[in-house]
């Protein structure tokens, strides 16, 4: 087991039996399962803002949430100390949610075998504090230097380890260290009366070496800088009816909220999704192939295990335009009867795992870029998108274009601001009619809010064709 | 349910033993919040989830020869405190010199304790709040045939504390209840299916709308989107419902805070004594309104709050300041480190029937998307709504975007409504924008 885990454990005399024992409590007859789950994060941000390294930020967060489930009802407590008689407290807590008929007896788990998708260690103690302010002042003057017209540079330099580990009552554990690191370069530009923004920014679950080397950094430096620019000649939009071609990589989060949300097995075991019961039904044009893979090296969203303690898989949500299934947590799974896909996730200790969506991405087509934006006469590209939202139940969803270009006779031509699209998820992905060989997978920014829980995810596609979506704008 | 004064002072000896050992020229800031509480849902007509919170965060900010570093924790034994402190003065070690950086000088808050009027707490009953919940999702089941399906109702409340110290002898104490009661009921069957929900928000139990009222509003709003079409893309006026213009003023405010004026991040820089909204419109800052959902006597500096006009006549006479960006701008300090409670008022005499004041438009119930650009003041948004023709809804409206710029709808507001929403901190009535784009089909 991991070492921080393991020293609370001994520090607060946590041995096999008294977890056993804590299980005894938090599930006795009548609870069908439950499950115990330590954490102890540490986490870290740094920034610079009017070239100075204003603030470092240092988080340390552990507890332990414990979770009892009988049917469909749920009854949870979590505590911040990891003192026995805390965490048995909680365990009454939880089990309230049933009538108590008796105590049942556990012997201790064993460790679920899964495969490690990342390093253990924490990316925080593996350098100096004194790099860190380093590395974002040499950012700061690479960017100033380079161009004499920046207004404002903020860059961000972020880093977590989490250490968890679960044990629960059908004789399951696990453990897992998982690191996080993550760096964003936001620039203003001002040009006469106009300032425009541009950003970008990469990580995942990997050390901060990654980020410190120039060829990585550099590269979101410039994309920054040159998106302000891009915005800075950007004119008004129109609004209306219009083919849109989306570009390869983060414009995957349309994926992301115009479907992936729309298949997690809670909204579906509800049915209160647009996707509910559409299992073997087609609903999306053949060319769409989408996936949600958990099992992805040094991915921002992948997990070698999840939250519940189990691995991680590839999940095949579409094929072929057909829907093929959902994306589970154990709850969901056992009262749907199939399993786990691996995708229980939870923010924290404290709060409730539920099925949270991993890298989701659309497998690649046939067609080269060029010869999609060419099929356009008359539309519009979108290279990259701020971000998105979704009603499951309607399916209606939303996502701003942080830029975005006219197509005028198959060619991309100007630059164009403000743009929002709207559309309905299971309406659209039948509208895809070209599907680029270009799969590409966002740079390991993304963070999925849902029911106030924020998890890291990742998305991704290749170069698409949506025939006919509605784009918001100011000009009629 | 009922964390004791004495836990406090028992944190507030121990955060004070750390900082003797600390050196003569470090500042340092200590901000704790402890809060507990239970939240319910209750569907299908069954008891779903029952969940306890319990959260502690202490935060220590630390100021050495202007520099800064901070460091949290949720962990209150002494040696935890002491560490943080030592994590936050290690940082600072690194951080740079600005000079704006610093613990407030005047007028923060000296007070032991104090009975602000948001503090009502009441024992957690399983039972009465399973009832209420039970009575909202049946009331919401009852409404109408088409009502086929419930994500439930919840019941939460919460007990929370706010503690701030710093080193130079500052030290505020508040305490505040939270209690919820909300419903989110579908219409529809598969082919077309619609949810919306109602809530309920106040400082205190018994004043929550009844659940029958929040049961029936969610059913009756996810009702009234069955059946919407799209319409045309126009330039019309649209109408804002309270609880949608909420969130549309919010958009101000986050333009006039601080940090976005001194970051040149905002549409409304350099606008201090412009006219920003017409002249019947005033919005104030009180923070000391009895049970409101924004009140607070300090902010996270622990500069007192104060009352004061924000747009006066239209004019807009201050920004939003916490001592950090008052300094970075030459100002003073507004006690802005936090928002309290934000007054939309008008000078004009207010109808709650907008619909009569213009022939024809889109009235906008929900938002989706961050299509808000506070640097250009760009506005473009998702929406769903209801057209509204001759003082009559006709129909309501789906797969819409709502587009303009922030400074021209704030200068085309042509009224506010009388219907103020008071279930978060911004109150204000539904208002009526001319000249919005709407794109559609």
């Amino acid at each position: 087991m991991i070492t921080k885990i393991k020293n609370i454990l001994s520090e607060h005399d946590l041995t096999d039996d008294k977890l056993s024992k804590l299980l005894s409590v938090s599930c006795p007859k009548g609870i069908d399962f439950s499950d115990i789950y330590f954490e102890y994060s540490a986490s870290e941000s740094w920034s610079i803002e009017d070239g100075i390294v204003k603030n470092g930020t240092s988080i340390i967060d552990s507890g332990v949430g414990i979770r009892s489930i009988t049917a469909d009802k749920t009854g949870f407590a979590y505590s911040n100390t990891f003192e026995f008689s805390d965490l048995r407290r909680a365990a009454q807590m939880s089990r309230s949610i049933a009538p108590f008929n008796g105590e049942k007896e556990f012997k201790p788990g064993s460790d679920i075998d899964y495969k490690k998708l990342y390093e253990a260690g924490s990316p925080l103690d593996r350098i100096d504090d004194l790099k860190k302010v380093i590395f974002l002042k040499e950012m700061d003057d690479y960017i100033r230097s380079k161009n004499s017209d920046v207004e404002q540079v903020i860059i961000n330099l972020a880093a977590s380890h989490t250490s968890m580990f679960v044990v629960n009552s059908d004789g399951e554990r696990a453990s897992d260290e998982r690191p996080l690191v993550r760096f964003n370069v936001m620039v203003i530009i001002k040009k006469g009366d106009r300032r425009e923004r541009g950003s970008a920014g990469g990580g995942g679950r990997f050390y901060y070496d990654q980020i410190f080397d120039q060829n990585f950094s550099r590269k979101f430096a410039d994309e920054a800088v040159r998106q302000a620019r891009v915005n800075l000649e950007a004119i008004n939009s129109k609004a209306g009816s219009i083919t849109v071609v989306l570009g390869p990589g983060w414009p995957g989060v349309l994926l992301h909220e115009a479907i992936g949300h729309g298949l997690e097995g809670d909204f579906n075991r509800k049915q209160t999704s647009a996707y509910s019961g559409c299992v073997g039904q087609k609903v999306a044009s053949s060319d769409c192939t989408i996936v949600d893979d958990g099992t992805l090296s040094n991915r921002r969203g992948s997990l070698s295990i999840d939250d519940e303690a189990s691995p991680t898989e590839c999940t095949t949500l579409i094929e072929n335009g057909i829907l093929k299934g959902y994306m589970q947590d154990k709850l969901n799974a056992r009262l749907m009867s199939t399993k786990s896909t691996g995708n229980g996730r939870r923010e924290s200790y404290a709060h409730l795992p539920m099925p949270r969506m991993t890298n989701t991405f659309m497998m690649p087509g046939a067609f080269e870029p060029s010869e999609i934006i060419s099929s356009v006469k008359n539309g519009i590209y979108a290279a990259n998108f701020s971000g998105g939202q979704v009603d499951i139940t309607n399916g209606q969803f939303v996502f701003t274009a942080s830029e975005a270009y006219l197509i005028e006779d198959g060619k991309v031509t100007k630059p164009i601001k403000g743009m929002t699209l709207i559309g309905n998820g299971p309406d659209v992905l039948k509208k895809v009619s070209m599907v680029g060989n270009d799969l590409k997978l966002d740079d390991g920014v993304g963070t999925c809010g849902k029911d106030g829980q924020s998890v890291p995810v990742g998305v991704g596609q290749p170069t698409l064709k949506i025939d006919e979506i509605t784009v918001g704008g100011t000009e009629v | 349910m009922s964390e004791s004064g004495n836990r406090v002072l028992e944190h507030k000896e121990n955060i004070l033993k750390t900082t003797s050992s600390m050196n003569k020229n470090t500042q340092a800031q200590f901000n704790l919040s402890i809060s507990n509480g239970v939240t319910i849902n209750y569907r299908s007509n069954q008891l779903e989830n029952i969940e306890h919170h319990n959260d502690t965060s202490l935060t220590v900010t630390v100021y050495n020869d202007f520099k800064k570093g901070s460091a949290s924790t949720n962990n209150l034994s002494f040696d935890s405190i002491k560490q943080t402190l030592d994590k936050a003065t290690n940082i600072a070690i690194n951080t740079q010199k600005d000079n704006c950086q610093g613990l407030p000088r005047e007028s923060f808050t000296t007070c032991e304790s104090q009975d602000i009027g948001i503090y009502y707490p009441k024992q957690f009953e399983i039972d009465e709040a399973t009832e209420l919940t039970k009575i909202c999702e049946s009331a919401g089941f009852e409404y109408d045939k088409r009502i086929s399906n419930s994500e439930g109702s919840s019941y939460s409340q919460s007990n929370s504390e706010c503690l701030i110290l710093n080193s130079q002898g500052m030290y505020g104490h508040f305490k505040s209840t939270d209690y919820s009661l909300s419903c989110v009921m579908l219409a529809g069957d598969n082919q077309a299916m619609e949810r919306d929900y109602w809530y309920s928000s106040t400082r205190k139990h018994e004043n929550l709308e009844s659940p029958q009222e929040i049961g029936k509003k969610a059913s009756s709003r996810a009702i009234s989107r069955l059946n919407a079409k799209t319409i045309s893309s126009r330039v019309c006026p649209i109408i804002f419902p309270a609880e949608v213009a909420t969130s549309f003023f919010n958009n101000f405010l986050s333009a006039i805070n601080g940090h976005a004026i001194y970051k040149k991040s905002s549409f409304l820089l350099d606008k201090l004594g412009s006219e920003i909204f017409p002249e019947f419109i005033t919005i104030r800052e009180d923070p000391s309104i009895v049970e409101g959902m924004g009140t607070r006597p300090f902010d996270s500096d622990g500069v007192l709050t104060e009352r004061k006009n924000i747009i006066n006549k239209g004019i807009l006479e201050t920004y939003l300041l916490d001592t950090y960006s008052a300094r970075k701008l030459n100002l003073n300090c507004t006690g802005n480190g936090v928002l309290t409670n934000i007054l939309v008022e008008s000078s004009e005499e207010q109808t709650d029937n907008l619909i009569n004041l213009v022939d024809e438009g889109v009235i906008i119930t929900e938002m989706m998307g961050s299509g808000a650009n506070l640097l250009t003041g760009d506005y473009s948004r998702g929406a769903f709504g209801y057209y509204f023709k001759d003082g009559q809804i006709k129909y309501p409206v789906t797969g819409i975007t709502v587009a303009s710029n922030l400074t021209q709808m704030f200068k085309n507001i042509l009224h506010v409504g009388k219907d103020y929403d008071i279930r978060g901190n911004i109150r204000t009535g539904s208002i009526l924008i001319d000249k919005v784009t709407i794109g559609g089909t």
